[in-house]
């Protein structure tokens, strides 16, 4: 059949739902060709839609309200200015762009999904940042070790000892030198510098100024190595106390003193 | 009924679909407080399920804000739009259908014979359409009624029933022509 509908209740049983098959693949292939009987189709959906009154009352709860209407305020706000300045579309039908409802849901989605991401991606490039750093520090601490290791094992290796001076703070301070390395190492222990002071270690070569070989703070040394000039012949090494953070050439007095032998 | 002006509750479906598109949410908030109830009877007569029941309601309602720049009052009603759509939702999910595979009637026209648009009105409306089901045999209610608010067909509702298909296929439309005079008259 595609002509008009036989029976006037066709609509309303096609409004019901209740039809299938070719009965019901009549009235769709009919009604959007025929202006009379899509409006007849029209009334009789209203009238099926009365059915909905003997539903027993229920009403929604407080919330749902609450909840739409956050729902329609994020959209809006999402939606902004241009949304609002949309013009009406009659072209569409009754209610064409069905995609407008999944665009804007979407964009939100696709805005918190992208703020996510970047905040893992930021805190993706700290984890990176730091575990490079430490890969760094490792590395430094392994070529330290190994420089140490060599320069233990090196048969020009000398020991100094140093000796704490008259009047000044205790300590026991042992430097670990290799001219032809141009390398030393240092541990042992001294007191706490004072306050807005710092120890300062001090090659004195047998001619020339002092080469400052580092700082040193107060309390157990943790042995550390340091790099000198190659081929430096040593008189001695020292440690002075200069103001904080240490001096190009040493002011203060020596605290502890060691000759080179 | 929060958060709503007079001017808002007198106002017609049409000038609050006209504030829509402009934006404005508390047009929205209108229309829900006018038909929410309607559509939440509806929706838990169909689902018996309340959670179920309030999250198509309020996709309906946020689709309505989406698409309200689409709405022509000329062509239909409002409130016959949301019953429409709301049921044709409830089903799908009663009986496990995707929506899109049956009819989202988007472009629906629904014309609904009176004006839905005051409480008054919805009251008086219970009554006449109780009356108009109350008409019906025994039967042919039940059939009507497996039929709007479970979705069978006729051949369903001949597997439910046990009765034959040609017999359900005949309770049916006498029922749908009873209604028809009852509701009109």
């Amino acid at each position: 059949m595609n002509g008009h509908p036989t029976r006037p209740e066709d609509f309303d049983l096609y409004a019901l739902g209740i039809l299938e098959g070719e009965e019901k693949a009549a009235i769709e292939s009919h009604v959007p060709t025929c202006a009379e009987c899509a409006k007849k189709l029209a009334e009789a959906r209203g009238r099926i839609t009365l059915l909905a009154f003997s539903a027993p009352r229920v009403e929604p709860s407080a919330a749902v309200r609450e909840r739409l209407m956050r729902q329609v305020h994020a959209a809006a706000q999402s939606a902004g200015v241009k949304h609002a300045r949309r013009e009406p579309q009659r072209a569409g039908g009754f209610f064409g762009r069905w995609w407008a409802a999944v665009l804007v849901p979407a964009c939100i989605l696709l805005f918190f999904v992208t703020t996510h991401l970047r905040k893992e991606n930021e805190r993706l490039s700290r984890e990176l940042g730091q575990q490079q750093a430490t890969l760094q520090r490792q590395q430094k601490q392994l070529d330290e070790a190994l420089h140490a290791q060599a320069l233990l094992e090196s048969k020009d290796t000398v020991s100094v000892a140093l000796a704490p001076q008259p009047g000044m703070p205790k300590g026991d301070v042992r430097v670990m030198y290799n001219s032809k390395m141009g390398m030393a190492m240092c541990d042992g222990w001294v007191e706490p510098a004072p306050a807005n002071k710092s120890y300062q270690l001090w090659l004195v070569p047998k001619e020339g100024k002092p080469i400052s070989a580092g700082l040193i703070d107060g309390g157990p040394i943790n042995p550390w190595t340091v790099k000198l000039p190659q081929g430096m012949a040593a008189k001695a090494f020292a440690v002075t106390l200069e103001p904080e953070g240490g001096m190009p050439q040493p002011t203060g007095p020596m605290v502890l003193v060691g000759p080179v032998t | 009924m929060s958060g709503q002006t007079g001017t808002e509750l007198r106002a017609s479906d049409a000038a609050l679909i006209q504030k829509i598109v402009q934006r404005d949410e508390s047009a929205l908030a209108a229309l829900y407080d006018r038909y929410a109830s309607l559509l939440s009877s509806l929706l838990n007569r169909i689902l018996r399920d309340t959670q179920a029941s309030e999250e198509i309601l309020q996709d309906v309602f946020f689709q309505l804000w989406m698409n309200a720049a689409q709405f022509d009052p000329a062509r239909g009603s409002l409130p016959g739009w949301l019953v429409v759509i709301a049921r044709n939702r409830a089903i799908s999910r009663l009986r496990r259908h995707n929506p899109s595979d049956g009819e989202e009637l988007l472009e629906t026209s629904v014309i609904v014979p009176v004006n839905l648009e005051n409480a008054i009105t919805q009251q008086q409306l219970l009554g006449r359409v109780k009356g108009a089901l109350e008409n019906l045999s025994t039967e042919q209610r039940a059939a009507i009624e497996l039929a709007y608010f479970e979705g069978l067909t006729h051949s369903e509702i001949a597997s439910r029933t046990g009765d034959p298909l040609g017999t359900v296929k005949t309770r049916i439309r006498t029922a749908v022509e009873s209604l028809k005079r009852n509701l009109l008259s």
